[in-house]
């Protein structure tokens, strides 16, 4: 692909193998973390992240039990991987200092941390613990429409206190419009100064690849997107569109278009039972600002219950559930159903 | 007798209160001296911090009660050492603090995810230890879910526990947050040895919700052919006993369906100091002072008082 002068750099950082697990009850088995991770070194692609949905340590009956355990992960996409630098994502509470400990021991690259938008002392001590083993941390504001832009800057710097060498917020519900994105990742820019910022998106709204640009114009330096946008609900920025998006804005990424191309076609065949679409669901848990991995749940309870998941998801975002709180959702579908009108009310 | 039956009978028996130091100004050391102050049979002498300006040291100066900013060393410099010594500071910090104070002789509650002492969950291992001089509180979410998952143990063959509790984030303190690791591997742990269970695994979310989420524990087992019905009965007992010393306990959900059983505990808070959101202080706390009110009825400690004072 061609383009005008050298552009400024940006890292492109790939999920797919991790944030993908979502979208199929994080199943994906060792051949299809290997092929996929294969084809992505081959596009040159710079992170390449493994991992349970919800990261190291998080397979479980609350969020899903993982067909490979966190080890075999990580050796079968170690060994796939001969350019690209190999990511893991962690959330305090569900992994520990061990699971970090066994992840640098696979030759882990990039470790990320993720707590909610305005819990950064949670990663505090993981922080501190990959700082002192020498390994490159990054801290990642989730949920982050739920937080102001001073506020999302704040708990930045504090993550780069801790030790964190990169920080960034994740659209976790796909409520930004591009003018959202730019005023949080300006404030935090401006916060951390020469420590890169990140932003990864969800495509709920359909703005995830024009919010990801207006990251990159704003001045984030490491930007996420997986192949065929793979991940729950209307699932993440897709990758395949994002890098020449940028390319054409002006930012290099280092990535060969072809290979990528390749690489998002290969995603669809073996990873998925089809690309992510912008369903009603995904639509409405954007608009209600709710973490798209309660999709499933919400839909299987829903259905059982007789209630409209719509009301549940919205009744979710006034609760402000977060990742990990899957046990509301039985809560919401109980309410929602006793207070349904029954036939013998006449109503 | 089940240990729950003996839990309420700590109180009338005492003669002479024990005395008492808090080390620890957060949160949960707050709710701990409120809880101490209104308990007759433990006379609270010191509350210790670091911080001079805590709001936990203030609270304890407006209840008349002595303080210092002199933390742990100002506990060992007591003329007589205290009879009961609660820690909620970290759990770090009560590894450098138990070899200090065990030469003492004096009663060690830890309140602090340490794994130090040895566990106690009330309505299971009763509030007297057998032996030793510190005594462990496990975790808020280990204090939920011990009675359940012992019970449920105890009745159907589990073969898997998953606990995940959820605590509002501002009465998440610092050492709680420095402290995951550490709550994660001693809830599963207790879960472990309360159940015989060895396929365990804790989970801890710091909720910022607004309104702040109320102290829950989501309870998944692993169990063959579980009837609901048995199930629901087997889990409203235990909670039963633990409601006799934190009433605020509550079974919210409980389902069974195939090989799964889920269980949902919440926790509303009955205290002078906590908002009501807050049960995981408050069981913890509750469940340390009656650990406390216990041995100031026992025999050996009452000889004890006799030659000190």
């Amino acid at each position: 692909m061609k383009h005008n002068g050298p552009g400024k750099p940006v890292v492109i950082h790939d999920p797919t193998l991790r944030d993908g697990q979502h979208a199929v009850r994080h199943q994906l088995g060792l051949t299809a973390l290997s092929r996929y991770a294969r084809a992505a070194d081959a596009a040159r692609v710079p992170v390449v992240e493994v991992g349970h949905g919800n990261g190291l340590g998080a397979s479980s009956l609350q969020v899903g039990q993982a067909a490979v355990s966190d080890d075999e992960m990580l050796s079968t996409v170690r060994e796939a991987l001969g350019h690209s630098r190999m990511g893991v994502f962690m959330l305090p509470g569900w992994g520990t200092c061990d699971d970090l400990r066994r992840a640098i021991a696979h030759g882990v690259d990039v470790f990320r941390i993720g707590v909610h938008a305005t819990e950064a002392s949670l990663a505090e001590r993981h922080l501190g613990f990959l700082r002192d083993a020498g390994a490159e941390a990054h801290c990642l504001l989730m949920m982050s429409h739920m937080a102001s832009p001073g506020e999302l800057a704040e708990q930045a710097a504090r993550a780069v206190g801790y030790g964190a060498q990169g920080v960034g917020i994740m659209d976790s519900a796909g409520h930004f419009l591009p003018a959202d994105v730019t005023a949080r990742i300006g404030a935090i820019v401006e916060a951390v100064g020469t420590v890169p910022v990140a932003f990864h998106g969800h495509d709920n709204l359909g703005m995830a690849v024009a919010n990801s640009v207006a990251a990159a114009d704003a001045g984030a330096l490491i930007i996420d997107g997986c192949a065929r946008g793979f991940g729950a609900g209307a699932g993440n920025t897709q990758l395949e569109v994002l890098v020449p998006v940028l390319e054409r804005s002006g930012y290099a990424t280092g990535i060969d278009l072809y290979a990528l191309l390749d690489a998002a076609e290969l995603a669809e065949r073996e990873l998925m039972p089809a690309p992510p679409v912008t369903a009603s669901m995904s639509i409405v848990s954007g608009l209600a600002g709710v973490f798209s991995g309660f999709k499933h749940r919400v839909v299987e309870l829903s259905a059982a219950a007789g209630v409209d998941p719509r009301d549940v998801f919205f009744e979710l975002g006034r609760r402000q559930a977060i990742a990990g709180q899957e046990d509301l959702i039985v809560d919401v579908v109980a309410e929602l159903g006793s207070r349904r009108p029954t036939a013998d009310d006449g109503s | 007798m089940s240990p729950a039956a003996g839990l309420r009978s700590a109180r009338p028996e005492v003669a002479e209160p024990v005395t008492v130091a808090v080390i620890g100004t957060g949160a949960i050391g707050r709710d701990l001296v409120s809880k101490i102050d209104r308990s007759p049979a433990l006379d609270c002498r010191l509350v210790a911090g670091r911080n001079p300006e805590s709001a936990g040291l203030r609270y304890a100066e407006s209840l008349g009660l002595a303080t210092t900013a002199g933390g742990i060393e100002a506990v060992l410099s007591a003329p007589r050492p205290f009879d009961v010594v609660f820690d909620a500071t970290s759990a770090a910090s009560h590894r450098d603090h138990w070899p200090l104070l065990e030469p003492l002789g004096t009663l060690v509650i830890d309140l602090t995810p340490s794994k130090v002492g040895q566990m106690v969950a009330p309505t299971v291992t009763g509030v007297s230890p057998a032996t030793g001089r510190n005594v462990n509180l496990i975790s808020c979410g280990g204090q939920a879910s011990v009675p359940v998952v012992h019970a449920l143990a105890a009745h159907f063959p589990v073969t898997y526990f998953e606990v995940v509790s959820t605590v509002a984030s501002d009465v998440a303190g610092r050492a709680t947050r420095l402290n995951l690791d550490e709550y994660v591997a001693t809830t599963g742990n207790a879960v472990t040895a309360f159940s015989g269970v060895t396929d365990v695994k804790a989970i801890l979310n710091i909720s910022p919700a607004v309104p702040p989420a109320t102290f829950r524990t989501a309870i998944h087992a692993r169990t063959a052919g579980a009837d609901p019905v048995a199930v629901r009965a087997v889990v409203d007992r235990a909670a039963e006993q633990v409601r006799s010393f934190a009433p605020g306990y509550e079974v919210i959900a409980c389902t069974a369906v195939d090989d799964l059983v889920t269980i949902t505990l919440q926790v509303t808070a009955h205290s002078d100091v906590l908002p009501p959101y807050a049960g995981n202080l408050d069981i913890i706390n509750s469940a340390a002072v009656m650990v406390a009110e216990q041995y100031a009825t026992r025999p050996d400690r009452a000889c004890r008082t006799g030659v000190t004072s």
